[in-house]
C-alpha cells in the first residue's frame, strides 16, 4: 500500500513540475509538432495522400518518445543539479520505486505529443482522425505510452551512474524513430535491425495503434506491449540496484 | 597625485515592484561618497551589507556608470577613460563563481593573461609567479571545480595580479574562508602593499580592517559615515566608555529608557540565545554602571563589564548615529 | 595587433573549452557525431519511404545541417555561459578588445560545425551511398564552408540574446528546430507556404543548401556564386548583430547593471 502511495504522490509532484517548465513545452509540444509537419509535407509531396494518418501517428509516437527520453534523463541529471539525488538513493524505498513515477508522468506527457501532433495534423493538414477499431485505439494508447514509460524507467538507471547521460539521451532519439519503424517500414532498413526492432516496445507500439486506426490486427502486437513493458519493469528494478550500488562505490551520486 | 579619486559618487538602480501593475522604484545605492586613496596605501570601505560598498567598487574599476559624480583612477576618469583604468587596475572579488570550472587554473590564467596582453614567454613566467605568490604551485593542472573556497579565493587574487596591477581592487577577498585561509589571504595582501602596490578593500570584518589597513572609511547607507586611521576610529568613541551587561528578556521599553539617560550614546541588544547581551557606550568619564542597572530594575541582570571601546564599537557608533 | 590575435584565437579557443558543454568525448560523440549520424539516416530513409525527393537532396540537406548542433547550440554556449559561471564580470573588466573576444569563439565552432558536416558527407557516401562527381568535392567542401559559417554568425547573435534573455535555452531549441522546417533541409523551398519560405530565406543554411545540391549534381561553383554571396552577406549581417547587440548589452549593463543578475 505504501508503495503505491509513493508512486502516486510522485506522480503528482512531477505532473506540477513539468506543467510549468519550458523544457517542456518544447520537448511535448513545440518538437512534435515541427517534426509532424516535416513528415506532413514529405508525405503530401510523395502524392500519398491516404496515408497522411499513417505519418500524424507515427510523428505523435515520435513525441511520445521524445518526452520519455528527455523527461527520464532530465529527471535524473536535474534531480544531480538540485542535489536530491542522494536524497533518492538514502530513502528507504527502492530507487526503482521512486522514480517509477516520474517516469510514467513523463510518459503521460507524452499524450500531450501525441495530441497536439494530432490536432495540428486536423487543423492545418486537414487529416481526419478516423479510427477502424475506436475501442482498441483507446486500449493500445496508453498501453504504448506506460510501456515507453517503463522502457524510460530503465534508461533513467543508467544515468544515476553516469554524470554525462544527457548525451546519451541526444544520441536515442532517432535511432527508436528508426528502428520502431515509427514513420516508415523497417523494410527499408538493413536485416540484422529486425531483432533490435522486435525488442523496442514502440515498435509493436506503433503497430497495434496504427492497426487500430487504419485496421489489421491490434492483440498480438498489443499482447508484445504489455509483455516488453513488463519486462522492463523487471530490468529496471535490477539495474536500479546494480547502478545505485555503483554510483556509490564511485561517490558521483553527488557530482554534478 | 592621488591614486583613487572618488568625488560626490551617486549610484541609482531603478528597478520596479509587483508583477501586473508595476510601479517604478528607485533604489540610491550610493549618496554622495567622495575620498581619495594616496600611492601605496591600504584603503579599506567598512561597512554592513547593502551599504554600497559594491556598487561603489563597480563604479571605480568601470563596470558601473555612477549616476552623477566623478571617479578617478591613477588620473583616468572611469567613464571617459574607461580603457585605461581596465589596463592598470586588477579586480578579485569573494565567492565561488568567476572561473572556469571545467578548466584547471593554469587554463583559467592564461585566458585572462590573454585578456590582459600579458603573452608570449613573458606570461608562462608571470602565470608561475603568481601562483607560487598565492601559493597554489603544485596544484594549477587540477580543474576549478575541485577546489575548495579558500583556494578559488587565492586564485581570483592570482588572476587580479596577473598583469601586475598599480592598483588591485578586493570586494570582500575573504568571506566564506576558514579562518587559517583567511590569514593567509591577507598576508599576501600584506604582500601586495609591500610590493609597492594601492589597495582598496572592501570587508565588514572589523578584524580584517583594523590589522590590514591604513585607513578606513566606513560606510552606511550609502554614505561615508566616518573616515581615517583605525586608531582615530577608535579614538573617536574613546573619550566614553563601553559598558556590557547581559540581562534577560528585556524588552523595547527598557532599552529606550536606557537609552534616555544621560551620556549614553548608542545601545545595541544582541540575542545570545537565551539571554542577551546589551553594549552601552557611554561618554565621558563618569561611573554610569549605577543608573543603568537602575533602569533595569525589574529584570534579571547577570555579568556586567566595562571596557575600552574597540573599532567595532566606533563602527556601531557610526553606523547606527544615522 | 598581435594582442588583438592572442584574445582572438587563444583566448577564444581556452574560452570555448571552459563553457561548450559537450566538449569530453563521452559527451562530444553521442551528440555531435552519433545524432547527426541517425538523423540523415531517418530522413534520408522517411524520404525514400514517401518517395518525395531524391536520395542526394536529403544527405546534402541533413549534413549541411548537422552543424547546426556545433553552430547554434555550440555557440550559443560559448557566449551565453558566460552568465552561468559568472565570469562576465572579469571580462568585461578587462580591457580586451570586445570584438576580439567574442568573434574569437567564432573560430572553434567554425572548426567544429565543419568537423560535424564532413563526417555527415563521409557517413552518406559509406552508408547511404552517396556519389558526388570528382570534381564536385571541392566546390561543395567551399559552398559547406561559407554556410557553416553562416550558421556560426547566427549562433553568435543567439548567444548575445541568450546573455540578456531569462529563457533563452527555449529559444535557442526553437531556432534549431524552425531551422529544421524553414531552410529546406528536407523539404524544397516552393512546396513551403509563401511565408514559411520568407522565413527561410533570412535564415542561415537555405541559400547554401540550395547551392550545395546544384554543385552535388556537377553545377559550377560560378553557377551558384549568387546563392554563395547571399550567404556569406546574411553571415555578416549575423555577425555584424551579434557583435553590436553584445556592444549594446555591455553598455546598457554599466547604466543598469541588468548583466550581473543571475
Amino acid at each position: 500500500m505504501r508503495s503505491l502511495k509513493v508512486v502516486a504522490s510522485g506522480f503528482q509532484m512531477n505532473l506540477k513540475m513539468l506543467g510549468t517548465s519550458s523544457f517542456f513545452l518544447l520537448t511535448a509540444i513545440v518538437q512534435p509538432i515541427i517534426f509532424a509537419t516535416v513528415a506532413f509535407y514529405m508525405f503530401r509531396a510523395g502524392g500519398r495522400n491516404g496515408t497522411l494518418l499513417y505519418a500524424a501517428l507515427g510523428a505523435g509516437m515520435m513525441g511520445v518518445w521524445s518526452t520519455t527520453l528527455f523527461g527520464s534523463g532530465g529527471m535524473i541529471q536535474w534531480q544531480r543539479w538540485q542535489g536530491t539525488l542522494e536524497l533518492g538513493a538514502a530513502a528507504p524505498p527502492a530507487m526503482a520505486l521512486i522514480y517509477l513515477p516520474f517516469s510514467l508522468a513523463n510518459a503521460f506527457t507524452g499524450m500531450y505529443a501525441m495530441a497536439a501532433t494530432l490536432v495540428w495534423g486536423r487543423l492545418v493538414f486537414g487529416i481526419g482522425l478516423h479510427l477502424a477499431h475506436p475501442w482498441l485505439f483507446v486500449l493500445a494508447l496508453p498501453a504504448t505510452v506506460i510501456a515507453l514509460g517503463l522502457m524510460g524507467l530503465v534508461l533513467a538507471s543508467t544515468f544515476i551512474l553516469y554524470r554525462h547521460a544527457n548525451a546519451l539521451s541526444n544520441l536515442l532519439e532517432y535511432p527508436v524513430w528508426i528502428a520502431s519503424g515509427l514513420v516508415f517500414s523497417t523494410s527499408l532498413l538493413p536485416i540484422w535491425t529486425r531483432p533490435i526492432s522486435w525488442v523496442l516496445p514502440p515498435y509493436w507500439g506503433i503497430l497495434a495503434i496504427r492497426h487500430a486506426a487504419l485496421g489489421g490486427a491490434v492483440w498480438g502486437p498489443l499482447g508484445m506491449v504489455v509483455l516488453l513493458g513488463a519486462a522492463s519493469l523487471l530490468i529496471s528494478t535490477i539495474t536500479f540496484r546494480w547502478f545505485e550500488h555503483a554510483a556509490r562505490a564511485r561517490a558521483t551520486l553527488s557530482l554534478t | 597625485m592621488a591614486v583613487i579619486e572618488a568625488i560626490e559618487l551617486r549610484r541609482t538602480y531603478r528597478t520596479s515592484t509587483g508583477v501586473l501593475r508595476r510601479k517604478p522604484l528607485e533604489v540610491e545605492a550610493v549618496r554622495g561618497i567622495s575620498f581619495t586613496v594616496e600611492q601605496g596605501e591600504l584603503f579599506g570601505l567598512l561597512g554592513p551589507n547593502g551599504a554600497g560598498k559594491t556598487t561603489t567598487i563597480k563604479m571605480l574599476i568601470t563596470l558601473l556608470l555612477p549616476t552623477s559624480g566623478q571617479a578617478r583612477v591613477l588620473g583616468h576618469d572611469v567613464v571617459e577613460d574607461a580603457r585605461e583604468v581596465r589596463k592598470r587596475i586588477g579586480y578579485v572579488f569573494g565567492g565561488d563563481r568567476g572561473l572556469y570550472e571545467r578548466l584547471s587554473a593554469r587554463d583559467n590564467l592564461r585566458y585572462f593573461a590573454e585578456l590582459y596582453g600579458v603573452s608570449g614567454k613573458a606570461q608562462r613566467t608571470r602565470i608561475d609567479e603568481v601562483l607560487e605568490l598565492v601559493g597554489l604551485k603544485g596544484r594549477e593542472q587540477e580543474r576549478v571545480e575541485g577546489y575548495s573556497r579558500g583556494m578559488r579565493q587565492r586564485l581570483h587574487i592570482a588572476r587580479g595580479i596577473l598583469h601586475d596591477p598599480e592598483v588591485v581592487f578586493l570586494d570582500e577577498p575573504t568571506i566564506g574562508v576558514d579562518p587559517v585561509g583567511a590569514r593567509e589571504l591577507r598576508r599576501t595582501i600584506a604582500d601586495l602593499i609591500a610590493a609597492g602596490k594601492t589597495v582598496l578593500l572592501t570587508t565588514h570584518y572589523m578584524f580584517e580592517a583594523d590589522t590590514l589597513c591604513d585607513r578606513i572609511a566606513v560606510i552606511a547607507k550609502g554614505r561615508i559615515v566616518g573616515e581615517g586611521t583605525p586608531e582615530a576610529l577608535k579614538a573617536g568613541v574613546a573619550e566614553g566608555r563601553v559598558t556590557e551587561i547581559d540581562a534577560f528578556g528585556v524588552d523595547e521599553a527598557a532599552v529606550a529608557r536606557l537609552r534616555s539617560i544621560e551620556g549614553v550614546t548608542a545601545v545595541t541588544v544582541e540575542e545570545r540565545e537565551q539571554k542577551q547581551l546589551l553594549v552601552v557606550q557611554t561618554t565621558g568619564d563618569r561611573e554610569l554602571t549605577a543608573p543603568l542597572l537602575a533602569e533595569l530594575d525589574g529584570f534579571e541582570v547577570g555579568r556586567v563589564s566595562s571596557r575600552e571601546p574597540t573599532l567595532e564599537d566606533a563602527y556601531i557608533a557610526l553606523v547606527t548615529a544615522e | 595587433m598581435r594582442r588583438w590575435l592572442g584574445v582572438f584565437f587563444v583566448g577564444g579557443s581556452i574560452a570555448y573549452r571552459g563553457l561548450f558543454n559537450w566538449i569530453r568525448p563521452a559527451t562530444y560523440i553521442p551528440t555531435m557525431l552519433g545524432a547527426p549520424l541517425f538523423q540523415l539516416i531517418f530522413f534520408t530513409k522517411l524520404g525514400q519511404y514517401a518517395h518525395a525527393e531524391s536520395r542526394d537532396f536529403y544527405i546534402v540537406g541533413n549534413s549541411i545541417q548537422a552543424c547546426a548542433m556545433s553552430s547554434v547550440y555550440g555557440m550559443t554556449m560559448a557566449v551565453a555561459n558566460e552568465r552561468w559561471f559568472g565570469t562576465l564580470g572579469p571580462l568585461l573588466a578587462s580591457p580586451a578588445n570586445r570584438s576580439a573576444v567574442f568573434l574569437g569563439r567564432g573560430v572553434p565552432v567554425l572548426a567544429n560545425g565543419l568537423l560535424v558536416s564532413a563526417f555527415s558527407f563521409v557517413a552518406g557516401a559509406l552508408i547511404l551511398g552517396f556519389r558526388p562527381g570528382v570534381g564536385a568535392v571541392i566546390p561543395l567542401a567551399a559552398v559547406v564552408v561559407v554556410t557553416v559559417l553562416s550558421c556560426t554568425a547566427f549562433g553568435m547573435l543567439l548567444g548575445s540574446i541568450g546573455l540578456r534573455a531569462k529563457d533563452f535555452f527555449f529559444a535557442a531549441n526553437l531556432a534549431y528546430f524552425l531551422m529544421l522546417l524553414f531552410c529546406g533541409v528536407n523539404i524544397p523551398l516552393e512546396t513551403l507556404p509563401g511565408w514559411m519560405s520568407a522565413v527561410g530565406r533570412c535564415l542561415p543554411l537555405t541559400h547554401g543548401i540550395a547551392a550545395a545540391r546544384e554543385v552535388a549534381a556537377g553545377a559550377s561553383l560560378g553557377h551558384v556564386a549568387g546563392l554563395v554571396g547571399t550567404e556569406l552577406g546574411i553571415a555578416a549581417a549575423y555577425a555584424v548583430a551579434g557583435l553590436t547587440l553584445f556592444r549594446v548589452l555591455e553598455r546598457e549593463s554599466r547604466r543598469t547593471a541588468v548583466l550581473d543578475a543571475y
